[in-house]
């Protein structure tokens, strides 16, 4: 500590470029004096402080030989990472980000159409199965329609067929009665006769017979 | 024990001549702190050019992560800038993968060279010049409306302009500092928690449990570097779009 305050000290840290060494060794002492833990952080702060103090002691950074090459250094690093990045790296990765972007746009265009598409067909096919729904319905009602039609034709035909067979039977009776009463008269002549021929043994007149027929 | 400090120190790795630019002798040797760099930038130009060579529209796991962090700063320049935030974007991704890169490796510790004040103020340089360059070339002379906001009672602007114009002066100054002490800060904490493990254990059994609190502090503190790590890079972007902005849009103002 006390090492690095006096002034002999001082004047061996103002070093040149060719005294590299020197600057090792008197910081030496401050390497030993951090030792004791305690005293470490005050140690640093004093050096620091130092090396403020004196422009070129202390912080190895204030030692301005090393300025010049490192700056040159870093101005062509510099340039290279930049002329790199500009003309090569930034061109490639903007250019696989945009590609990304538009890869992507194109599929969810893609995909928009494709289920704009699938849509419309669905609505077709509902539209479609609506249509066949009514078709049906109407085939339905049509069959049970002619159905019934037909069905009243062939009743009605059966209904005409057997009035006429009842009309024609009615008739055959009627005719048949009026026939069978016809002859009631002429039974009726030819049983008395024979009755009045068996009580009398003589047959009665035509004439007779008559009018007392239609007196009975 | 290991001096805190001594991790900053510059150590060439490979010689190479000192050449004169205007009286200035600029040392091109490769120093831990260039190679730190080249490593964290070679990782990121072979990491970027891998996963970007057979980019397909389904992406794999580092893909995946390349695109998020293209998407991350693309994001940012568009929300900040605006539509013109892709004209700047290759410059303001390339600050953020530097710094980040650079900040990894740092926690590898390996050598950290944003803990450098010549790379910090040379980073915030950059920014600024580019903000100015922007600035003139796209406005002119206008480019000075950016200390004079429009809108303002002319009895404010004698007070105002100074004000803008030190604090535009200001800028390249906390985005070095910034950066420069966040990275130092959390490097000697670290490195003075680690070193109190050493010391303490090798005082004895009464001192294991205060080293066991120095292990622990140590891991926590590294999880909190890995975040201070990305965070400063994103910072440091972040500002660099606001910057950009003001001059982009200037007729906005």
């Amino acid at each position: 500590m006390s090492v690095t305050s006096s002034p002999e000290a001082t004047a061996a840290t103002d070093t040149s470029a060719d005294a590299p060494v020197t600057t090792v060794a008197t910081l030496e002492p401050v390497a030993e004096a951090q030792a004791s833990a305690e005293a470490a952080h005050g140690d640093t702060h004093t050096t620091t402080a130092h090396a403020e103090e004196h422009a070129s002691g202390g912080l190895p950074q204030f030692q301005t030989e090393h300025w010049a090459g490192q700056m040159v250094w870093l101005v062509i690093i510099f340039l290279v990472l930049f002329v790199l990045i500009a003309k090569v790296f930034a061109p490639r990765l903007r250019k696989v980000i945009d590609t990304r972007g538009a890869t992507i746009a194109e599929d969810l265009a893609n995909a928009r159409a494709i289920r704009d598409e699938a849509e419309a067909q669905a609505k077709d096919a509902a539209a479609e199965t609506a249509a066949a729904h009514v078709a049906a319905r109407k085939l339905a009602a049509d069959a049970k329609a002619k159905a019934a039609a037909e069905q009243a034709a062939a009743q009605a035909k059966e209904d005409a067929r057997l009035n006429a067979v009842l009309a024609e039977s009615e008739a055959s009776i009627r005719a048949k009665r009026d026939e069978a009463l016809s002859h009631v008269t002429e039974i009726a002549t030819d049983t008395a006769s024979a009755l009045i021929e068996k009580l009398t043994g003589k047959a009665p007149t035509k004439t007779a017979l008559t009018a007392a027929l239609k007196k009975a | 024990m290991a001096d805190p400090l001594h991790q900053f120190q510059i150590q060439k790795v490979v010689d190479l001549p000192v050449i004169d630019v205007a009286g200035v002798p600029v040392d091109l040797s490769i120093t831990n702190s260039v190679l730190a760099m080249l490593i964290g930038v070679g990782a990121v130009i072979v990491f970027f050019s891998l996963t970007t060579a057979r980019a397909s529209i389904i992406p794999g796991r580092f893909q995946v992560m390349a695109e998020g962090l293209f998407g991350l700063i693309d994001d940012l320049a568009e929300s900040i800038i605006g539509h013109d935030g892709r004209a700047f974007f290759p410059f303001v991704f390339t600050l953020f993968l530097f710094i980040l890169s650079c900040n990894l490796v740092g926690m590898t510790t390996y050598f950290t060279a944003t803990s450098q004040l010549a790379v910090t103020a040379m980073l915030a340089i950059l920014t600024i010049g580019t903000v100015i360059v922007v600035g003139i070339l796209r406005n002119g002379l206008g480019f000075f409306k950016l200390f004079c906001p429009s809108g303002v009672p002319l009895l404010i602007l004698p007070i105002l302009i100074p004000i803008e114009i030190i604090s535009f002066l200001m800028r390249p100054i906390t985005l070095t500092l910034r950066l420069f002490g966040n990275m130092v800060g959390g490097h000697i904490v670290m490195k003075v928690f680690a070193g109190f493990i050493v010391a303490l254990a090798s005082a004895g059994v009464a001192g294991y449990l205060g080293g066991f609190v120095s292990l622990t502090a140590v891991v926590a503190l590294t999880a909190l570097e890995f975040l201070v790590a990305y965070l400063q890079a994103f910072v440091f972007a972040v500002l660099a779009c606001v910057y950009l902005n003001d001059v982009v849009n200037l007729h906005h103002h």
